[in-house]
């Protein structure tokens, strides 16, 4: 059990349930920038007087230092993108961007790009050549550096105006943007003179601006206008979408998996610390909230991916001065790739005709703007293509070489290696999922890819069963089959194919085996920190938005209920339903959707939701968050609701007084309303001062019948007191029908026999009243069978024998009937012992202890008619019809069921004894028989292969029809009659074998 | 009458999410977002806490009794994406089981009915439904329905143990052979129906009528006829219910009991199936009842203040 002083403390390390993994603390850091390097190992957090270098892998080991002097902070520090040079940093500090070497654990400023006569707003490394740095600066240019040579910027692109931003395309080495104020400004690096491309983005200053990783024409502009826009910049005139926010935003920035952005507000608010982040398919609200930081994030990054993993890390650094790692899984990553995919695509039909393509480098033919996101197989990725205005209508559907497919191919994708081999026209796809380790060789046809497709061939050391490799093939074949009839490339679409299909195959199999629940999320949880603000985030558009309030029947007659307290109601107006989904409670978080209370109400009631959520306990957001917290006196609370069912009324009452004594303003209103335990069982047709008094006797029904017709009345119920007096009727002796079929007509039969019962039993149904219907079925079932049985079988067993057993035990006399009744027992019952089947119920009656109901299950075959005729009659003279007995059953175990809960088990036992119980299925030993004269195995008593008679009689060795018993220990026996004679004398076997049957058989 | 016989103040530091008594009625569990689950012993009017289990690491949306031939058993379900299933010995409650294969918020559990022995069904958001089985000795065995819902499952129900169809038709000389079934409702709008051959869990229905997420579904308990019963209520406000007299069980009919103008959270069936509690974000709980043709009326409204409820708004203005 967790205390709650061990919660507390967990608190304070304000570690939330939004996958947040890793809280450091760099108190003294005061950090303005951060950046985490391309290999994932370290992040740099620049100070004024140090450099820390924080080892991602070990966060919490104290950070590495490199001093610096300068009066100034670092505006942007950027570790370079290429593995080659993972070890350069580029900070800029005023007017100029310091280039550090970090290697073997210390750094060291190694030299710096002097050129700006202004601060530097941004710099950016490029995605293509190493050694390319771009700053942009308020000086109005814009230097693009070689870093082999820093004398001075290879290329000045000069602006007019200040910029705050800069960056390089990922997709196009020439392409960079620029943003001045609210406008963007497209570059190509080859034409400095002027810009290729202006974008009027945004009405006020642009803070932040973000290429589409996989887009080259896409971008998306954060502004001081509360908006993010994303824009192709093809047509400068009208953005693509937007991103509505009540507050300026920072940085808005693509997400490296499906269709993520990750947005912070403007820091200089101070109100909103938490990252959001979006599916950019669904603008609506935030799919997560990465709540945690106590101050503004000042900067997020990625982590690469590690190999293997399939999660992703997002590091962030906030004025808190703390470094926070947030995972997210693949679960959350879903949650970016939206399906409403069908009716973006239809909103989003794009003018593609004013497609103007910056010339890339080189004189390699014009990149078709199709090319990256034409491959791009599942839906969603579909989608962003069109999104994106590329997509496959505007490819200019040039078939391509192979070799320019496989030098553009994106085969960026997990636990993949592609070796290509375009001499050869052939390539190796290795691929590992899990256990499974995958190697295919794909040859490409000469005339590939025009409606050629390439062939698929596993290599060692593949280890997929061959059932799946036949599945991967066919599915490869067909994926390249429908690419290459439309003269498209067909390797990447190919190879993601294959690892979904392994990745599905992995979940397959861990799914169906309960002990390997491999699951990518579950075995990471235990390694949370201590979750303490449940509510922290919610990336939860799809968990239903929380009950609060409910109402259910539990035991017998009870409802149980609990409603919201009466000082909190909702705070949208009752007009607008409540929300379906837990993440509409992030607008109390996030402030970006102000909930209707907080845009009408004065600041000072603002806070009580709205202020920061982790700046005090009492705050924190929770599903009481949406409900408005009413502070009004009593009285008015009890005038506007006392017609609703609120409960809370003393504690208003207590509340008052507090007010009274003037500090309602600071105490929390307690947000968990009262539990109400109704009575209720008026409302049902049964009755538990019934199931006390009620009763069945069997062996006088009539009084039964009188006394319950008595109970009835004394708790209202006439019309039951009615129907006991009928039933009482009903089960006169006088009525009680003849054994012989022939002398009259049943009861039963009358209008007023089974048919009333019928009816009666029907209207309780009706009613539910499965009270009277038990009792009536016990009653007319006890009135039924006893005196059945005993005229049926009362000459041969004494009665006590019948019923003595019969009614007490439930329910187990099957297994005793099944064993007694294949051999039975010579030592109890002389008269009917031996018998071994009972198919003469007049001469052997079922064993002692069988039910009345025994007959309806035995499997009879009548060779006489006159017995047929009998049983017929033993249906017909019944007032219930036996064909319903398992309802009825039905009806006694539900009441038991009901007595149980009422705990009258006494009750509940006396009418469980009225329930049948049919035998079990014949599961013990079972005899076989041997032709005595031909000696294969036969059933019954004439052999199907001879036709002769299977056995003899050892005492008269005339052949047994009959009744016979035998020896389990030699085989012989005889007729019934004859054994138990000469059993009753001798102890070993007639026929002289020797074997002392008696003895050597157990029973 | 209808009177209220207890309210017990839970003294959740947060909103209550579920409260139910156990098989007697003599225990009450609650369960709130302040992440605890609570029991508490009312028989007579009182109120003892009896046990304070935190284990949850999230806002706990639901309990469930187990039926009581197994011991007092309780499970609970979370944000945490947990069920935690917990157990009395000695007189003090401690975890029996945890269970942690989902990749969402768990929002519903249900025990099956007692025939089947200890098997509990559980609703997550990630749109799976486990289905939990103790296999004694403390194992359990553990059957996952993935993507049973799209987006998600909110709400799974057992069905009772009745022999499918018709009673009537059952070959003599056997024990009623029994199939497992349960219902779900979730966030594709549908209500589901499940049921377990040969050891696996197939869809068996699909029940269409809603237009926006399901959010509580319930079979009624049945009393021995042959109509099976089920109760179903949405984000759409509406509430329908399901019937079906068809011995194969495959011909369900809707009826609209109500439609409600916010969302309606929570269906519950009385133990004799013929009335029907509901509840919603209107904050109010009506009872409907069944009448003999068959026409569904809301028997109390708390907020009409009138009928036999009338007495609970009553009760409360007593307190006053």
């Amino acid at each position: 059990m967790m205390d709650t002083k061990q919660s507390r403390s967990g608190r304070n390390m304000a570690a939330r349930w939004s996958s947040e993994n890793v809280v450091v603390e760099f108190r003294d850091a005061q950090a303005t920038a951060m950046s985490v390097d391309c290999l994932g190992r370290h992040a740099v957090l620049s100070g004024r007087r140090f450099l820390y270098m924080v080892n991602l892998e070990i966060p919490s080991e104290t950070p590495r230092k490199i001093g610096r002097q300068s009066k100034w902070d670092v505006g942007t520090v950027q570790w370079n993108p290429h593995k080659s040079e993972a070890h350069l940093f580029a900070a800029s500090s005023n007017q100029r961007v310091d280039l550090y070497v970090w290697r073997d654990g210390c750094g060291e400023a190694h030299t710096s790009l002097q050129g700006h006569t202004r601060v530097i707003s941004d710099l950016d490394w490029s995605w293509f050549e190493p050694e390319y740095l771009v700053t942009s600066s308020v000086d109005t240019y814009i230097y693009i550096w070689d870093t082999r040579d820093t004398r001075k910027p290879t290329v000045a692109l000069s602006a007019v105006a200040g910029a705050s931003q800069v960056k390089w395309n990922r997709r196009n080495p020439s392409c960079l943007a620029s943003s001045h104020d609210g406008d963007v400004r497209i570059w190509d690096k080859r034409k400095p003179n002027t810009a290729v491309e202006y974008v009027a983005a945004h009405l006020s200053k642009i803070h932040g601006l973000d290429w589409h990783p996989d887009n080259e024409y896409i971008l998306a502009t954060s502004s001081q206008d509360n908006s993010v826009r994303f824009w192709d910049f093809r047509q400068p005139r009208k953005y693509l979408n937007i991103l509505s926010c009540q507050v300026p935003v920072w940085k808005a920035r693509y997400t490296p998996f499906s269709n993520g952005l990750v947005t912070v507000m403007v820091p200089q608010l101070r109100r909103e610390n938490s990252l959001l982040l979006w599916s950019t398919l669904d603008l609506n609200s935030p799919v997560h909230a990465f709540v945690g930081h106590d101050d503004v994030v000042l900067e997020f990054q990625w982590r690469p991916q590690k190999e293997g993993s399939k999660d992703y890390q997002l590091v962030t650094w906030s004025r808190d001065q703390t470094l926070r790692i947030w995972r997210v899984d693949p679960q959350l990553q879903k949650l970016c790739a939206n399906d409403i995919v069908e009716e973006l695509v239809e909103g989003m039909a794009l003018n593609t005709e004013s497609e103007k393509t910056l010339p890339s480098q080189d004189s390699e033919p014009p990149l078709s703007p199709g090319l990256s996101s034409e491959d791009l197989q599942d839906q969603q990725e579909g989608l962003q293509a069109a999104l994106m205005g590329g997509g496959r209508q505007d490819a200019p559907g040039l078939p391509q070489t192979l070799q320019q497919e496989f030098s553009l191919v994106n085969l960026q994708i997990r636990n993949v290696n592609v070796e290509m081999d375009a001499v050869n026209r052939s390539c190796f796809v290795s691929a590992h999922c899990g256990a499974n380790r995958v190697r295919l060789v794909v040859k490409f046809p000469a005339q590939y890819p025009n409606n050629a497709a390439p062939t698929f061939q596993f290599v060692p050391p593949t280890t997929i069963s061959s059932s799946m490799k036949i599945k991967i093939l066919k599915i490869l074949t067909d994926t390249s089959l429908q690419k290459v009839k439309r003269n498209q490339n067909c390797l990447e679409p190919c190879v993601r194919q294959l690892v979904s299909c392994l990745e599905s195959d992995m979940e397959d199999g861990t799914a169906a085996n309960p002990y390997v629940l491999s699951n990518p999320v579950t075995p990471a949880l235990p390694a949370f920190p201590r979750v303490t603000n449940t509510y922290g985030s919610y990336q939860d558009a799809n968990i239903p938005f929380p009950r609060t309030s409910g109402a259910r029947f539990c035991g017998t007659g009870s409802l149980v209920y609990f409603t919201r307290p009466t000082t909190m109601h909702r705070s949208l107006p009752p007009t607008e339903p409540t929300p379906r989904s837990l993440s509409a409670l992030s607008a109390y978080h996030s402030g970006v959707l102000t909930p209707m209370k907080m845009r009408t109400e004065s600041q000072s009631t603002l806070r009580l939701y709205s202020g920061s959520p982790t700046r005090s306990d009492k705050e924190q957001v929770s599903i009481s968050s949406f409900y408005y917290k009413e502070r009004k006196p009593p009285q008015s609370i009890l005038r506007r609701w006392s017609v609703q069912a609120i409960h809370d009324c003393p504690k208003s009452r207590r509340w008052k007084s507090k007010r009274e004594g003037g500090d309602y303003g600071n105490k929390p209103i307690k947000p968990a309303g009262k539990v109400i335990i109704q009575e209720i069982s008026c409302l049902l047709p049964i009755h538990k001062a019934l199931g006390e008094t009620y009763v069945l006797n069997v062996n006088d029904i009539q009084d039964t019948c009188q006394k319950n017709s008595a109970a009835a009345l004394a708790v209202g119920r006439r019309d039951l007191a009615k129907v006991w007096a009928l039933a009482s009727a009903a089960t006169s002796v006088d009525l009680s029908p003849d054994s012989d079929p022939d002398a009259d007509t049943p009861w039963a039969r009358h209008p007023f026999g089974r048919h009333l019962l019928e009816t009666l039993l029907d209207h309780y149904s009706q009613m539910s009243d499965v009270q009277s219907l038990a009792m009536l079925c016990s009653v007319f079932q006890a009135q039924g069978s006893p005196q059945d049985y005993f005229t049926l079988y009362g000459h041969h067993v004494p009665r006590s024998a019948i019923f003595a057993p019969h009614h007490m035990r439930y329910p187990s006399y099957t297994s005793s009937s099944v064993t007694s009744g294949s051999c039975s027992s010579t030592s109890d019952s002389t008269t009917t012992a031996w018998n071994i089947a009972g198919r003469d119920p007049e001469h052997a009656p079922p064993w002692g202890e069988s039910s009345p109901d025994d007959y309806r299950y035995a499997n009879q075959v009548y060779s006489d008619p006159r017995e047929r005729e009998k049983e017929q009659h033993d249906m017909n003279k019944r007032l219930l019809d036996p064909a319903n007995a398992l309802q009825f059953d039905d009806f006694k175990k539900c009441y038991g069921e009901i007595l149980h809960r009422w705990g009258l088990k006494e009750k509940r036992s006396e009418v469980l004894k009225f329930v049948s119980c049919p035998p079990e299925p014949h599961k013990g030993i079972e005899f076989g028989v041997y032709c005595c004269h031909c000696r294969s195995q036969a059933r019954g008593t004439q052999c199907a292969v001879c036709k002769r008679f299977t056995f003899q009689c050892a005492i008269c060795h005339v052949a047994v029809r009959g009744s016979s018993n035998f020896c389990l220990s030699c085989g012989h026996g005889g007729h019934t009659s004859h054994m138990m004679e000469w059993f009753r004398v001798q102890e070993v076997c007639p026929t002289g074998c020797g074997c002392h049957c008696l003895l050597q058989s157990t029973f | 009458m209808v009177s209220v016989i207890n309210t017990v103040d839970t003294s959740h530091e947060d909103m209550i999410h579920d409260a139910q008594m156990d098989y007697y009625g003599t225990r009450l569990a609650t369960c709130s977002s302040d992440r605890s689950v609570k029991i508490f012993d009312v028989k007579n009017g009182g109120q003892i806490l009896l046990a304070d289990l935190r284990g949850h690491e999230g806002p706990v949306w639901q309990v469930a009794w187990a039926h009581p031939m197994y011991g007092n058993i309780l499970a609970s379900c979370s944000y945490d994406r947990k069920v935690i299933i917990w157990k009395e010995e000695n007189g003090s409650w401690d975890k029996m089981y945890e269970y942690t294969g989902h990749d969402s918020s768990v929002n519903s559990v249900c025990w099956g009915p007692y025939d089947f022995g200890l098997i509990l069904a559980c609703g997550s958001s990630d749109g799976a439904i486990s289905i939990l089985t103790c296999s004694g000795d403390g194992q359990w065995d553990i059957k996952k329905i993935s993507n049973a819902h799209t987006i998600g499952c909110n709400a799974v129900s057992w069905a009772p143990a009745v022999v499918p169809g018709s009673l009537v038709d059952q070959p003599t000389g056997q024990k009623p052979n029994y199939i497992k079934r349960f219902v779900s409702g979730g966030c594709d709008n549908l209500v589901k129906l499940w049921k377990e051959e040969d050891g696996q869990w197939k869809e068996d229905q699909k029940l269409e009528a809603h237009s926006d997420w399901v959010r509580d579904v319930g079979w009624a308990p049945s009393i021995g006829l042959p109509t099976s019963t089920i109760a179903s209520c949405s984000q759409d406000g509406r509430v329908f219910i399901w019937t079906c007299d068809d011995p194969s069980g495959n011909t369900w009919t809707a009826k609209l009991l109500h439609k409600f103008n916010d969302v309606v959270w929570h269906v519950s069936w009385s133990i004799t199936g013929n009335i029907l509690a509901v509840s919603g974000g209107d904050n109010k709980v009506t009872l409907w009842k069944e009448s003999l043709d068959g026409q569904w009326a809301c028997i109390s409204d708390v907020n009409k203040g009138q009928g036999a409820v009338s007495s609970v708004t009553d009760g409360q203005q007593n307190e006053q």
